[in-house]
């Protein structure tokens, strides 16, 4: 199923998801967190009370679903904004210095990018860990900061297409004019290299937006995420997958958020644009486009 | 291609080496740089015996000494004992995991690449195929390997019984792992091998060669697959590099032995040594994978430098 159909379910089920998940205080379900012992593990109703069952803890699957679209939605959009905001201007400035400077900068990102996803993730986990009292008094918690360091394990793909796209507009004559009128750098940057870059933000956004949804339940399922007493898709994957046992059946524990983690990364990838890069998350482009201008490989691979 | 060919390769292994070098040095600062230590456990311990543990593993050495020792420990391949199981060598317990990891990932990536580079040449050359195809793919990339993972247990342990749900043994426990690994890469193959496949149907030699009346199988096999391979083998190198994240995942379902199910739980347990061997093998795989890509990229095309 792919074109203007696609697009539109997609959309159909991201309104309808984005719908329940803030809408739960008022739907007829119960308390995501309520534990209801006479109902442990009870099948899928689907028309009546439980409508997707229960757990292990008697706890309403559909609500817990819906709570884990809150906490899975928001992590996504918070961590795309950080990358976006980290990683375009870094690409901005790189592309727009060039030299020397440029090449510090992509190295480092480089660097970072090599360094294995768990160490880095430990890394900025524990770095909260440190300084919880400080933070806390800013108000941020372990999730809020979980958003920041999802967001910040995308900024370096984000870096490399800002970057990009700067290289490309500084061979406009408009930024030519700007250079010969003695426009300085930081004004350039601020009023002729960003306001251009916005369009292809976008397209970053709805690249990047499928791949953090991903990571954050990749995380929360390996136990590094978002943690227990809260619910997001992750978690619950892995609690529908603790509880899988060839005596007890139980399977709508895994098929439930599994649907909802499978049918929303389908949507937001039917977001992309036609013709806008596919690159599986945390692909590492080995050549960027400056370097590899003539090199047949790199014209097919943008192609 | 062949001629200077050994010292550009020895080049590029220069270069894995120098990145596996750096890598170590970040992971080390990045462990080090974690609150907490290898031996906090739930009750503590008493000081003297922690100060005597840190000794006897060489903590209390300032962090520019531990770092030269833990270069020493690269260099000569011994990574000195897990701090985790006390009496385990690092290179003990990753000589016992790097089979695990390397039966399935490597089984993943010999089932995904021929499964999608045949599926997405053959889609091109049957429009009917074409939307079903795609339609397939796009569906297989959203669903994440530890969902997948869940849904073959479900279907093959319990369902039908085919095959055991977890543990490490013998050729039965391979099959499920490999597939979780295998099905989601074999639709991003399908897709690279598909579009280069259109882009070959599309090229001149091709519409000159059809004109010439050969027959849509020779066609394809002669003149469509061979480009249509060219970005499949620019994209081993990313393939190999969700194989390794993915094995996390799917090492932590099957319960197995592997490389993913120790370092994540080194990485949590600050078992710094076993931590660091483990980073030091992946970036040591994923650049050999890379190199391999790009030589068989240059296999494929004549016109890539082989080793640039």
């Amino acid at each position: 199923m792919t074109g203007p159909l696609r697009r539109r379910l997609a959309l159909v089920w991201l309104g309808l998801l984005a719908a329940g998940a803030f809408a739960t205080p008022w739907l007829p379900l119960p308390d995501p967190a309520a534990l209801d012992a006479a109902h442990r593990l009870a099948p899928p109703g689907w028309w009546r009370a439980p409508f997707l069952g229960t757990d292990p803890l008697g706890r309403d699957l559909l609500a817990r679903c819906l709570a884990g679209a809150r906490v899975s939605l928001v992590v996504g959009l918070l961590a795309t904004a950080v990358a976006l905001v980290v990683g375009v201007p870094w690409g901005a400035v790189a592309g727009l210095a060039g030299g020397r400077t440029d090449r510090t900068m992509m190295r480092l990102a480089d660097a970072l990018d090599s360094v294995p996803l768990v160490v880095v993730v430990l890394f900025l986990l524990s770095l909260f860990q440190g300084h919880e009292e400080t933070l806390a008094a800013f108000g941020i918690g372990r999730l809020q900061f979980f958003f920041v360091a999802v967001g910040f394990l995308f900024w370096i793909p984000t870096a490399r297409l800002a970057r990009a796209e700067t290289l490309r507009l500084a061979r406009r004559p408009f930024l030519d004019a700007a250079r010969a009128a003695g426009s300085p750098p930081q004004r350039t940057l601020a009023r002729h290299v960003l306001p251009n870059l916005l369009p292809v933000t976008g397209v970053m956004l709805v690249l990047t937006l499928p791949r953090v949804v991903l990571m954050e339940a990749f995380l929360s399922f390996l136990g590094l995420g978002v943690e227990p007493p809260r619910v997001s898709w992750g978690i619950l994957a892995a609690e529908g997958l603790g509880a899988l046992n060839p005596l007890v059946d139980s399977w709508w524990l895994i098929v439930v958020p599994g649907a909802f983690l499978t049918l929303t990364l389908w949507a937001l990838d039917g977001l992309r644009p036609a013709g806008a890069p596919r690159s599986s998350w945390r692909s590492r482009p080995r050549k960027t486009e400056e370097e590899s201008v003539g090199s047949p490989t790199a014209a097919r691979r943008e192609g | 291609m062949v001629n200077g060919l050994l010292p550009r390769l020895g080049r590029r292994l220069l270069v894995v080496a120098a990145s596996v070098l750096l890598v170590h040095g970040l992971a080390f600062l990045a462990l080090r740089a974690v609150p907490g230590g290898p031996f906090d456990t739930a009750r503590p311990l008493a000081p003297e015996v922690r100060a005597a543990l840190e000794a006897r593993y060489g903590l209390d050495a300032p962090l520019h000494a531990q770092y030269l020792s833990a270069l020493r420990g690269l260099l000569t391949g011994d990574f000195g004992p897990s701090l985790h199981y006390r009496d385990v060598a690092v290179r003990t317990i990753l000589a016992d995991a790097l089979p695990v990891s390397l039966w399935v990932g490597g089984l993943a990536l010999l089932l995904a690449f021929p499964l999608g580079a045949g599926c997405g040449v053959a889609a091109a050359m049957r429009r009917r195929l074409e939307g079903p195809a795609l339609g397939a793919s796009a569906l297989l990339l959203a669903v994440p390997n530890f969902v997948l993972a869940g849904l073959f247990v479900l279907a093959f342990s319990f369902g039908l019984g085919w095959l055991p749900p977890a543990g490490w043994g013998g050729a039965r426990h391979v099959v499920l792992p490999a597939l979780c690994l295998a099905l989601p890469l074999a639709a991003q193959v399908f897709r690279v091998a598909h579009e280069g496949a259109r882009a070959a149907h599309g090229s001149p030699a091709v519409r000159f060669a059809r004109a010439m009346g050969l027959p849509p199988r020779t066609l394809a096999r002669r003149h469509v697959l061979r480009p249509a391979l060219v970005p499949v083998a620019a994209f081993l190198a990313p393939a190999s590099a969700g194989v390794l994240t993915g094995s996390l995942v799917v090492e932590r379902v099957f319960a197995l032995p592997g490389l993913g199910t120790h370092f994540v739980r080194a990485a949590m347990d600050r078992d710094y040594t076993l931590a660091l061997g483990a980073t030091v093998v992946y970036t040591a795989l994923l650049g050999l994978c890379t190199l391999l890509g790009d030589l068989l990229l240059a296999v494929l095309d004549p016109r890539v430098e082989a080793v640039s």
